[in-house]
């Protein structure tokens, strides 16, 4: 058992990091919040810098890395809470087409992500898909899809005749329904599928269930790294000020109540990171513990936004309660992200039941 | 990164466990259960002395002394298969795992022939003076004075909660040398024959029960000590102190991992004799607990990738906070879900193990009052989180 990062893991998380800090300031993520800007420069830039490609397989154009990089990569993403289609691209619908489709399907559907292409995927979609044609028609709504409204695909993983199948779905073809997020740099949607017929090259039969399994896993680590990063943004700013931020003639930090919260959070965050990387090496490896080990991640990953928040804003005191603090963007994407596929509580369920019936 | 160990690790445990196959005592050699963390009956003397001929007792140490010059790693996998099996290689784990690390690193080679040896062959045993009434977070506090005399040492003063000193042969002892230096500076440390005229050794129950008995007081009276008896300079005992309690933590964590490990098929056993299997409290604090048992690895397996490059890691410091906390939050929730049975304190949690300290399966309660050991001893979580903050996350002292 090796797990210590390897020198290129560590040169990549340093490369996004650097990037990542120079092209997302906080200052961007505001004027996205604020509606006085958007993500369109940033996602060209990351386009320019082949990220979309990073996971795509070789054979396809991409660069071939695997989750282990993918959750580095996410992780970097959320300390500067991204505003792009980054996250459903890469970790969502991307793993969707890989597990599901079949080798065809993938090339069609993967090259055009090379270039900037965007998708999204519906893990949990109250969608029924029934035979329209040589094709299928697919009938009902999928909540909660993160970029539903703005990718130009959209997975969604629905029934086929009694086996589990992913069908991908232009979004011109689809209706969706932006929801007012807290967290305004993030476009999550409600999706209506009204008929929307989905031609045979385009329902993904090869991965099945045990497809959508590892794709969700591969979703979720992803979606746990981006909440890691948001809490270590959130934890690197408060850390800062109570280092700063003297009241009684000296730094609010040489307090031990300060430090021992402060030690608590930043344990969380290294449990969390852990097992993110954890769920992306089990995946990597196809080992047979991926699943439980992404959960694993998710849960921890919302009890580190959990106390990095609640400790985050108390840390700042009153200047923790204003929109000029740059900690509110942090917060918002960590905590955004606990209520995005399965909450803690509900992956600590699923990780203890596969526990007792060991 | 992977998640397998490599070949050359895999190849060293499979001969370990051959061994251990062939060689671990049966129960019915194993014919007297050990009091105290000092009291090794003779059938474990004779297992220990086995152990260390084999080169299997401290794979780390030279041959000389019980070991194969092994890898960090194969250590690793030595502790990992011990633990797994619940198999104690010394029943006075302080001689093994503190006290002699102590004298070959820091003794002379008189020292290590005529201690160090003698304890990893089990022929005598030892304990840890270090804690005193007014000296315990604030361990360089510490008052013991000792009093250079010709060619001995005169020592007076109190210690206490030394493990096993009423089984012990010897005490390694911290004592003032210095009382006008800064008091990290004028610290030594001392080996003290705990039957040394002038040592009187009261031991005292435990919150466990009045019968568990390892912590003692010990007193100091006039005590005379060759001076040949110095464990390093003169005044840098605190080098050894530290050192000490650093070989206590190097892999310390895989105690609490086992630990874990063993509450997630032990309590969850439990559980489902008891019906909860599916009780949806249940089901938040023991996932809680499966995911504290694989992150505790995880972390302790990237010290460990970094133990075996020589590189110190940040990691090593949380493992015991973390690993301390997560095992009695988890003892607690066990033992406050089983209901009334759990209040039989005489009921085994864990069939008794010969090779296997007896008080590890006690009832769910004394287990959950024996987690205290890990938010206590060897720096309270208290001061493990003062050192978090203040070394790694750079806060003001």
């Amino acid at each position: 058992m090796d797990f210590e990062l390897t020198d290129d893991q560590v040169e990549l998380q340093r490369i996004v990091r650097e990037i990542a800090e120079q092209e997302c300031p906080p200052a961007l993520a505001r004027a996205v919040t604020d509606g006085k800007g958007d993500d369109a420069a940033l996602w060209q830039t990351y386009v320019g810098l082949d990220w979309p490609s990073l996971v795509i397989p070789e054979e396809m154009g991409g660069v071939g890395l695997g989750t282990v990089e993918l959750v580095l990569v996410l992780e970097e993403l959320g300390r500067v809470a991204d505003p792009t289609p980054f996250l459903a691209t890469a970790s969502q619908y991307l793993s969707l087409v890989r597990e599901c489709g079949d080798a065809d399907q993938q090339a069609a559907l993967l090259v055009p992500l090379l270039t900037g292409s965007t998708g999204a995927a519906a893990f949990d979609a109250d969608v029924a898909a029934s035979r329209s044609g040589d094709g299928w028609a697919l009938q009902g709504t999928a909540r909660a899809v993160l970029d539903g409204d703005r990718a130009d695909e959209v997975a969604v993983v629905a029934d086929a005749d009694g086996q589990a199948a992913v069908f991908v779905v232009p979004a011109g073809d689809v209706s969706a329904t932006r929801t007012p997020s807290f967290d305004a740099t993030l476009h999550v949607a409600d999706v209506t599928f009204d008929d929307a017929t989905v031609a045979p090259e385009r329902a993904l039969l090869a991965g099945g269930a045990a497809g959508v399994d590892r794709a969700r896993a591969v979703a979720t680590a992803g979606l746990a790294a981006t909440m890691v990063g948001a809490s270590q943004r959130a934890f690197e700013l408060g850390l800062d000020h109570i280092k700063e931020r003297k009241q009684f003639g000296v730094p609010i930090g040489s307090f031990q109540a300060l430090k021992h919260m402060a030690a608590d959070v930043y344990i969380a965050i290294e449990r969390a990171r852990a097992l993110c990387q954890f769920a992306g090496l089990a995946l990597d490896e196809d080992d047979e513990r991926a699943g439980v080990a992404a959960s694993m991640a998710k849960a921890a990953a919302g009890d580190a936004q959990r106390i990095a928040a609640r400790h985050g804003i108390q840390f700042f005191g009153g200047l923790g309660f204003t929109w000029e603090n740059d900690l509110h963007l942090f917060v918002r994407r960590a905590k955004a992200g606990e209520l995005l596929l399965g909450s803690s509580t509900e992956h600590r369920a699923r990780v203890a039941t596969e526990a007792l019936a060991r | 990164m992977r998640l397998q160990f490599d070949e050359q690790t895999e190849a060293f445990r499979a001969e370990f466990i051959e061994w251990l196959e062939a060689n671990a005592p049966s129960p019915e050699e194993a014919d007297e259960i050990a009091t105290s963390s000092a009291h090794v009956p003779e059938w474990a003397r004779r297992w220990q002395r086995a152990m260390f001929d084999a080169g299997w007792l401290v794979p780390g140490n030279p041959p000389e002394f019980g070991g194969r010059n092994a890898t960090v790693l194969e250590q690793f996998v030595h502790q990992q298969e011990l633990h797994h099996r619940r198999i104690y290689p010394s029943f006075n784990p302080q001689g093994l795992g503190i006290i002699t690390p102590s004298i070959l690193t820091f003794g002379t080679d008189e020292q290590k022939e005529r201690w160090a040896k003698r304890i990893l062959r089990a022929e005598i045993t030892a304990a840890l003076g270090m804690s005193e009434p007014d000296a315990g977070s604030d361990l360089a506090a510490l008052r013991t004075r000792a009093e250079r005399d010709g060619d001995e040492f005169v020592v007076n003063g109190q210690k206490v909660w030394t493990s096993g000193a009423h089984d012990a042969d010897v005490i390694l002892t911290f004592v003032r040398t210095d009382p006008d230096a800064p008091k990290h500076k004028g610290i030594s440390c001392l080996l003290i024959p705990a039957d040394a005229p002038g040592v009187t050794r009261r031991p005292f129950g435990s919150f466990v029960s009045p019968e568990d008995v390892d912590f003692n007081e010990v007193f100091f009276d006039d005590v005379r000590v060759p001076a040949e008896n110095l464990v390093g300079e003169l005044n840098q005992g605190w080098k050894v102190a530290t050192g000490s309690l650093g070989h206590e933590r190097a892999m310390l964590w895989l105690n609490y991992s086992e630990s874990l490990d063993d509450l997630v098929r032990t309590g969850g056993a439990a559980l489902r004799d008891h019906g909860l299997a599916d009780d949806p409290t249940v089901l938040d604090w023991f996932g809680r607990l499966a995911i504290d048992a694989e992150a505790i690895r995880l972390l302790g397996f990237r010290t460990l990738a970094k133990a075996s490059k020589g590189m110190e890691s940040t990691e090593q410091s949380i493992l015991k906070l973390f690993g301390a906390e997560a095992v009695q939050d988890a003892t607690l929730h066990v033992l406050e879900s089983l209901g009334p049975d759990t209040l039989d304190h005489e009921r085994r949690t864990l069939p008794l193990y010969h090779l296997d300290g007896e008080h590890h399966g006690q009832s769910w309660f004394s287990r959950y009052i024996r987690s205290f050991s890990g938010t206590i001893a060897g720096g309270t979580s208290q001061i493990q989180r003062n050192i978090i903050a203040e070394r790694i996350l750079g806060l003001p002292r």
